[in-house]
């Protein structure tokens, strides 16, 4: 037992959890915590300049490194302004532990200066948050909430701590480890087993349906020895990307609205469809009625709400990926037998010929599809793709060949405008040595900017590449095909200059407006010692193509 | 649709109450009771009542199961446990003849008078929601003055069934 402040206190417990970066602002009910962290050499405090840059940034250093990513805040303004990039975090499962100052528990709920009510606010949007009201839980609190942040399903934490909190002293010790009290079903019964290793021996047109629960478990080696032993096609959601080698032969690509025709259309003709780590979102399914309807669906997941939340589910299996997919591997050794999908996989074959989609145009306006091509021919098998949402995100995870897990980061649930850059620049922190690309369009981008400002003075090197068409590119793709082309608020026009905005904060700048300048300015960016922004001029009238609509059949999208 | 009750086991931390109503409401759930007392380990034991279907509530009693400071959901039968409310009956202002009448009405129905001051009478009454239901629709808005309600209170018979 040592006497501390809180504040001490809590950079003790995070230095416990081997936490080494944290993002964040202060501000006034956060000035103790931000005292204690000048003295603070193992810690390195990452100044954004919003504080959803700072919730993004920690949310994508998390998606990177596997492991909690910290931001921190004031009160008031400060906490609130995390909300939107915590709830992104809560949608895709990305364990963010976010920790914010309040006012002096003496003046709670007095409508004090900067006081919000951060315990309700937090609430719906986190896994579990926390007030601390006396000092004698801090260290317990901080631990569990880590704890809490990485166990089973991953998700966000919120800590608020009061300002006396912060600066009051007691004899603390920071426990060496803590008992994480819920109990979290790891393995899947045996029975639950037997029964997907018999329904998938039996299968003549099996596919694989693999999300982000691949990639917190680490099962890309499970799933993909699996596909194979099955012979099996994999598709996955747009958060599974890479959990199989996208240019792997078994690799569908990414099911869903915007995804590959030959996914969808794989899913909707199969007879067993086994879901790994994957929430079936209405943007994955469309119609649910129709979704693989001939199919005996297996689900696997961590959580048990999510079985049977969307789709109708014949074999529900709770449990971690990595396990139940290496307890069935072992299962089906027995029973498989080889060569019994090959008339599927020829089927398959001749579908991903047939549709393989088009990437090689030299039009100016650039064609988007050319520029992700190019893109990609660029970036190395190391490099990290991150996204903003809206086309520029649909054309990255239909067209962009993922090999790794933990290589494409993107805001799935809740689509999140300007998460992308914050994102990226929380990626470069967790992995400075892998380049690291923003998929941006120019109305996300703007949305969050200012960081440009944190990533010249922190010498963080991501590059943006900005599908610019002057468009708010994916309401005006909806309101051209569902609202009789009424685009209404939609046109974002010319300014800013992207050039001048990136010199301007100290970036490098430059444009590109002919195919033949993508790959040979990329590699300048990528070289040119600073964070940088590629202004990529692109065809304003290209839709995201094909295209299921909402609630639509997955066989039956929208082709041109 | 079937009333549901669930007996939950959780931590008695600030916010838990908040938690497990907000559930509720996301999902278009009203909740018909809650109530809530703290047992001899510390951890706080919520009831909560409401109607669903089978898969809704099904659903409903993994998402309580999932939330962080719960540590135990009990789904209890109606039909296997012992339910009971408690209700504080305030009448108006009434005549001698006519309160007496109220009290032997409420006397009848398993009740018990606490006070009867000025004309006023107190009484509290405790027996199943259906028949407090009943005896406070009987009495009407024309004697009744005000109502307070616990809301509804059960133990499971299980173990008694089981031995």
């Amino acid at each position: 037992m040592v006497e501390l402040t809180g504040s001490k206190a809590l950079l003790e417990a995070l230095k416990a959890e081997d936490v080494k970066h944290i993002f964040g602002i202060p501000g006034g009910a956060a000035i103790p915590i931000y005292d204690a962290l000048y003295d603070e050499h193992e810690i390195h405090h990452i100044l954004t300049r919003h504080e959803q840059g700072a919730a993004h940034a920690a949310d994508g250093y998390a998606r990177a490194l596997g492991k909690p990513g910290v931001c921190m805040t004031t009160s008031g303004p400060g906490a609130t302004n995390l909300t939107t990039g915590i709830l992104n975090a809560y949608m895709d499962s990305s364990p963010v532990v976010a920790i914010s100052g309040q006012v002096p528990t003496t003046t709670l709920g007095t409508d004090a200066f900067q006081e919000a009510d951060m315990l309700s606010v937090m609430l719906p949007v986190t896994k579990h948050n926390f007030i601390i009201h006396k000092i004698e839980e801090l260290p317990s609190v901080v631990r569990l909430a880590f704890k809490t942040a990485i166990t089973g399903r991953p998700g966000p934490v919120h800590i608020d701590l009061p300002k006396n909190v912060q600066v009051n002293k007691a004899d603390l010790k920071i426990p060496a480890t803590i008992k994480y009290e819920k109990k979290i079903k790891l393995d899947p019964s045996t029975e639950d087993v037997r029964k997907a290793v018999h329904m998938l021996a039996d299968a003549e047109q099996p596919v694989i349906y693999a999300g982000g629960g691949i990639v917190w478990s680490e099962a890309s080696a499970e799933l993909v020895e699996l596909a194979e032993l099955l012979e099996a096609p994999v598709t996955t959601s747009l958060l599974g990307k890479g959990t199989i080698p996208e240019n792997h032969p078994l690799a569908l690509g990414m099911l869903g609205m915007h995804g590959r025709m030959v996914a969808n259309l794989a899913v909707t003709g199969c007879d067993v469809l086994l879901g790994v780590g994957v929430r079936f979102s209405d943007r994955a399914t469309g119609d649910v009625r129709h979704f693989a309807q001939r199919a005996k669906i297996i689900h696997i997941d961590i959580d048990p709400v999510e079985i049977g939340k969307s789709v109708r589910v014949d074999l529900p299996i709770i449990g971690d990926a990595k396990r139940s997919l290496a307890a069935i591997i072992q299962g089906l050794r027995a029973h498989v037998k080889r060569g019994r999908t090959s008339r599927w996989l020829q089927r398959i074959k001749k579908l991903h010929e047939e549709l393989a989609p088009r990437m090689d145009y030299d039009e100016v306006p650039i064609k988007p599809q050319r520029a992700i091509k190019d893109i990609m021919g660029v970036l190395g098998d190391d490099a990290i793709v991150v996204t903003e949402v809206g086309q520029c995100q649909m054309w990255a995870g239909h067209f962009c060949q993922i090999k790794k897990p933990r290589h494409f980061i993107s805001s799935g649930g809740l689509g999140t405008m300007g998460f992308g850059f914050p994102a990226a620049m929380g990626v470069k922190v967790a992995c400075p040595n892998c380049e690291v690309v923003n998929i941006a369009g120019d109305g996300s981008f703007l949305m969050n900017s200012q960081e440009l400002a944190t990533v010249v003075e922190n010498k963080i090197d991501v590059v943006s590449c900005i599908f610019n068409n002057g468009y708010l590119g994916m309401v005006k793709q909806w309101q051209d095909m569902f609202f009789q082309k009424r685009r209404s608020a939609v046109n974002l026009g010319k300014s800013p200059d992207f050039v001048k905005l990136a010199e301007a904060y100290g970036a490098w700048g430059d444009r590109v407006t002919r195919p033949s300048e993508i790959a040979p300015k990329l590699k300048e960016a990528l070289r040119c010692g600073k964070p940088a922004v590629l202004d990529i001029v692109i065809d304003p009238d290209e839709h995201v193509l094909p295209m299921v609509p909402a609630g639509g059949r997955l066989d039956a999208p929208i082709l041109t | 649709m079937k009333t549901r009750i669930f007996s939950v086991l959780c931590q008695n931390v600030p916010g838990v109450m908040m938690r497990m109503s907000r559930y509720f409401t996301r999902r278009q759930i009203n909740i018909d009771s809650i109530t809530v007392g703290i047992e001899p380990t510390g951890l706080a034991r919520i009831i909560l009542m409401f109607k669903a279907d089978d898969s809704l509530a099904e659903l409903m009693c993994r998402i309580v199961e999932r939330s962080e400071p719960v540590v135990d959901v009990e789904v209890i039968e109606p039909e296997r446990s012992i339910v009971r409310e408690i209700a504080l009956l305030k009448t108006k202002k009434l005549g001698e003849k006519k309160m007496w009448q109220i009290a032997q009405q409420i006397e009848k129905a398993g009740g018990r008078v606490l006070e009867t001051k000025g004309g006023v009478l107190i009484a509290e009454l405790s027996g199943e929601h259906d028949e407090i239901e009943r005896v406070i629709k009987e009495l009407g808005e024309e004697v009744l003055k005000e109502v307070a309600r616990s809301g509804q209170v059960l133990i499971s018979r299980e173990e008694i069934c089981e031995d």
